[in-house]
């Protein structure tokens, strides 16, 4: 592990990203996975109930836990985020209840995973692949968005991050609410491609575009492969020099 | 403009003029349900007029006018005009009815630009229109600019709120829904510029926040044909992620409802 002296003068560049490439520096960059739980990537979870084919959503398992080895091996700050509620549904707007339990599966009802999209329960639990580690910030949120309601944007600011790097699921749902949110409050946001997911590919490919269009008019777009070289790239410029 | 006279502009727009509040035989009664996909809406059933409002979002020349900035980044800007005409002959219609609440927001930023975001800034650099530099529309998404006016078809009237947002979302930096909590507004029709960005935003915004939202697909618009249909489709995923979607003629005809069943009982109020 690199020293934080040495990480201060690090950048990352990917240039294999859309619209053009992305740059950012190592430690103002924090990398955010988006809801990579059970109720969304497992069976017998809300996203399953709701009658989603969730293969999409597990296939990007791998590809996550590679990008979060390599994150943490260049100590990037790492977020993860949890969709969910209280257990007395307080935090649930009754317009989001009334419309899941439209659809058959009602926040708060038992499930095979526990209650629906409620703290606590094992459907809301982040599968086990990609548990984070102890020191890993973890935020509980009620919404599609990651900033609404919650303390993200204080820690982000606790640590000087300026720039995301973002992926989890789904695309066009939750990880391009926190995206927009993100963009609107200043941070240079990366959405990691083939390491997000929706459950219909065509809103996955459509949600992509709308990040990197009109000279990127909320951020940038990249493989996981094309962010992992280029921190090992940083890493590599870093060792020469120090 | 100097800064002081937008300032007092805005003042003047978020003004609460006098306006009748509905009695609560008036509320009761004057409601509605309107079709629309996946689900007739409200979820609740009943489109209340005091209680919904109509937001018309940055109908501004900058995006749907000539030679604003959406022209100068090289789009065909009938494919975001073409919200005009509908949302124009909806807003008629949407006054009619006294207890209605219409909100329009501006996208801009201040003449020396004190809340641009340095990477909207300098991404708006590289598409060729800089914002703050001048364009044939004044100095681009600048307040004040003629650029940054709501277009002349849809010139909000007095007492009808005005919103200034630096960013995408409507809910970020504004007092947006501080005035909508106090008017004791649950429900949101959103028109406007642009589908997949400014309305999309505002709409997911809005959502997290519990409001019960219903989006226009005729009065909205984007540069791109296939994110607007990629965006209106986003809303109807899993039972209405983020609410519901509909025409203006769907909605106007629950309005034409209300609209009648509050002249009768206006006049029913006068002969008594």
């Amino acid at each position: 592990m690199e020293g934080k002296g040495i990480m201060m003068h690090q950048k990352i560049t990917v240039n294999e990203a859309r619209p053009y490439a992305y740059s950012s520096g190592l430690e103002q960059t924090a990398l955010v996975v988006i809801d990579m739980q059970n109720d969304f990537c497992s069976p017998g979870g809300f996203g399953e109930l709701l009658g989603n084919d969730i293969t999409p959503a597990r296939a990007i398992i791998p590809v996550i836990q590679t990008v979060l080895e390599a994150a943490r091996a260049a100590g990037m700050m790492v977020v993860h985020t949890r969709e969910g509620h209280l257990p007395d549904l307080s935090d649930c707007p009754p317009t989001k209840l009334a419309r899941s339990r439209a659809q058959g599966a009602g926040i708060g009802d038992e499930g095979p995973m526990g209650r629906i999209l409620v703290r606590g329960e094992r459907g809301h639990a982040i599968v086990p692949e990609l548990a984070p580690l102890p020191g890993e910030l973890v935020i509980d949120k009620p919404g599609k968005g990651a900033f609404y309601e919650t303390a993200l944007q204080e820690a982000l600011a606790a640590r000087g991050i300026t720039s995301l790097v973002v992926c989890g699921v789904t695309t066009h749902v939750c990880v391009h609410t926190t995206i927009r949110e993100a963009n609107d409050r200043g941070y240079e946001c990366l959405l990691l491609e083939d390491a997000s997911a929706a459950f219909d590919p065509g809103d996955h490919e459509a949600a992509v575009r709308m990040i990197w269009q009109q000279g990127a008019i909320f951020g940038w777009t990249a493989t996981a492969a094309a962010f992992q070289s280029a921190l090992e790239r940083s890493a590599a410029a870093a060792g020469g020099r120090a | 403009m100097a800064e002081h006279e937008y300032g007092r502009l805005s003042a003047l727009g978020n003004q609460q003029w006098k306006r009748p509040r509905p009695t609560g035989a008036a509320a009761v009664k004057l409601s509605g349900e309107v079709v629309a996909n996946p689900y007739a809406w409200p979820y609740d059933g009943r489109l209340i007029p005091s209680r919904t409002a109509l937001l018309v979002l940055d109908m501004q020349t900058d995006f749907c006018g000539k030679s604003g900035y959406v022209d100068r980044m090289g789009y065909d800007v009938f494919s975001t005009a073409r919200a005009i005409e509908p949302t124009r002959r909806l807003l008629e219609m949407v006054r009619s009815i006294p207890e209605f609440t219409v909100i329009y927001t501006r996208e801009g930023h201040r003449p020396d630009l004190a809340d641009l975001a340095p990477n909207k800034r300098w991404r708006s650099r590289l598409i060729g229109a800089e914002i703050g530099t001048e364009g044939p529309a004044g100095r681009i998404l600048v307040r004040g600019e003629p650029g940054w006016q709501i277009v002349p078809q849809l010139t909000p009237l007095p007492g009808e709120t005005i919103v200034d947002k630096p960013g995408k979302g409507s809910f970020y930096g504004t007092d947006l829904d501080l005035i909508l909590r106090s008017r004791g507004i649950t429900h949101l029709i959103l028109t406007g510029m642009t589908t997949d960005v400014g309305v999309q935003s505002t709409m997911r915004e809005a959502n997290d926040r519990g409001y019960e939202c219903l989006i226009l697909e005729d009065c909205t618009g984007a540069t791109d044909i296939d994110n607007h249909v990629a965006a209106l489709n986003m809303v109807t995923m899993q039972g209405g992620v983020f609410g519901a979607v509909t025409t203006s003629d769907q909605l106007i005809r629950v309005l034409l409802r209300l609209s009648l069943e509050s002249a009768r009982l206006t006049e029913g109020e006068l002969t008594i």
